[in-house]
């Protein structure tokens, strides 16, 4: 699969993410990962592993890493399908790659990873229902429909890659492609993916009560993009 | 009484004063400028004569002229706050927008890649020549 990349938003993952480029390089060699002002050595172990590094001089957020990693992947050759992963380790290699997959055969723009078709292993009782409303609002705030609203792992054609972009720094980034996906009209499908939730992904997760910030910023979004 | 009615316009001049001389100032529109004057005007006159705010709070069906004032600065407060948070975020975004700049032109060069237009398929000849022409283009755009 030389015609994939997969961009990983990478801050303080120093110790796991060399594990999840070498998963990566068994299927394409063009990891991304965009280091988004981390502390720790992941810069050097981003190199060290083979992957890209494209070095944001400042923390920006998720949203931001994940922007500037598409647009880095656009630039190298023959890219024509891109991959959002997760750098903690709590995706799959091989759900990405059905994702792929499904991409070219449903003739779709996007494909979106879901935690409530799928398997989640690990996630606490409350988490689980604090994700299933963050859906709830997310349906109702963006016009589509989808079980699973905060999943980082993606799969999208380079048509989206050229159009979609993500203005949310943070996590509320995954709200908004949500509603960047009804805005431009993509192609978009659901599948299960398992999401393998450790004690290192849970303790990097963000906390629950961002929930807040993540419902207060997209009412905001709809109130002052006209 | 004289004393404080003395310090509030001196303070309401000196801040007038400051953010009309300020060196960003020839940014701001002509609008937001009289409208400032104005309100430096109307706070001097409260300050002058109290009795005259209170009339005014009457008349909207206000009991005291304090009350009033203290109505209006809340929204004004409101106003401000909801100003300061959009231009936060407006100049948050600049500034992600400069830093992926910097970020993704470094890793372009660290890998020697073109990053004269990064949405180019570097191997789609088509697109090479369309862009040499839009260069070509360009440059006749400047001379002329």
């Amino acid at each position: 699969m030389n015609d994939v990349a997969f961009v990983v938003p990478v801050y303080n993952e120093a110790s796991v993410i060399a594990d999840v480029i070498a998963d990566i390089h068994t299927v394409t060699p063009h990891v991304v990962c965009v280091n988004d002002g981390s502390r720790d050595g992941s810069a050097q172990a981003i190199v060290q592993a083979g992957g890209y590094l494209v070095d944001h001089p400042i923390n920006m957020g998720q949203g931001a890493a994940l922007q500037t990693g598409i647009e880095f992947a656009r630039a190298l050759p023959q890219i024509q399908r891109f991959v959002t992963f997760d750098a903690d380790g709590q995706h799959l290699v091989a759900d990405a790659v059905r994702m792929l997959d499904l991409l070219e055969e449903g003739d779709l723009d996007i494909v979106l990873g879901s935690r409530f078709l799928g398997e989640t292993v690990g996630a606490s009782g409350a988490k689980k229902v604090l994700l299933k409303a963050a859906v709830k609002f997310s349906n109702v705030t963006s016009g589509i429909r989808l079980t699973d609203a905060h999943n980082g792992l993606r799969a999208f054609n380079r048509h989206v890659a050229e159009t979609m972009e993500i203005t949310a720094p943070d996590m509320t980034h995954a709200s908004e492609i949500i509603e960047l996906i009804a805005a431009n009209s993509y192609r978009y499908r659901e599948v299960p993916v398992t999401i393998h939730y450790t004690d290192y992904s849970t303790s990097k997760g963000q906390a629950s009560v961002n929930a807040i910030n993540i419902a207060v910023d997209t009412l905001l979004r709809r109130v002052t993009r006209q | 009484m004289i004393v404080v009615q003395f310090l509030l316009i001196a303070a309401f001049v000196f801040l007038f004063f400051v953010a009309i001389r300020s060196r960003t100032a020839h940014g701001v529109s002509a609008s937001k400028k009289l409208f400032f004057m104005a309100f430096i005007a109307v706070l001097v006159v409260a300050v002058l004569a109290p009795n005259l705010v209170t009339e005014v709070a009457n008349l909207v069906g206000v009991g005291r002229g304090t009350d009033l004032v203290l109505y209006l600065l809340a929204v004004a407060f409101g106003f401000y706050v909801v100003n300061d948070y959009l231009r936060g975020q407006d100049s948050r975004q600049q500034l992600h927008r400069l830093a992926r700049r910097i970020a993704v032109l470094e890793a372009l060069e660290r890998y020697r890649l073109d990053h004269r237009d990064e949405t180019r398929p570097a191997t789609d000849p088509q697109a090479e020549q369309s862009q040499q022409a839009q260069q070509a283009q360009r440059a006749d755009d400047r001379d002329a």
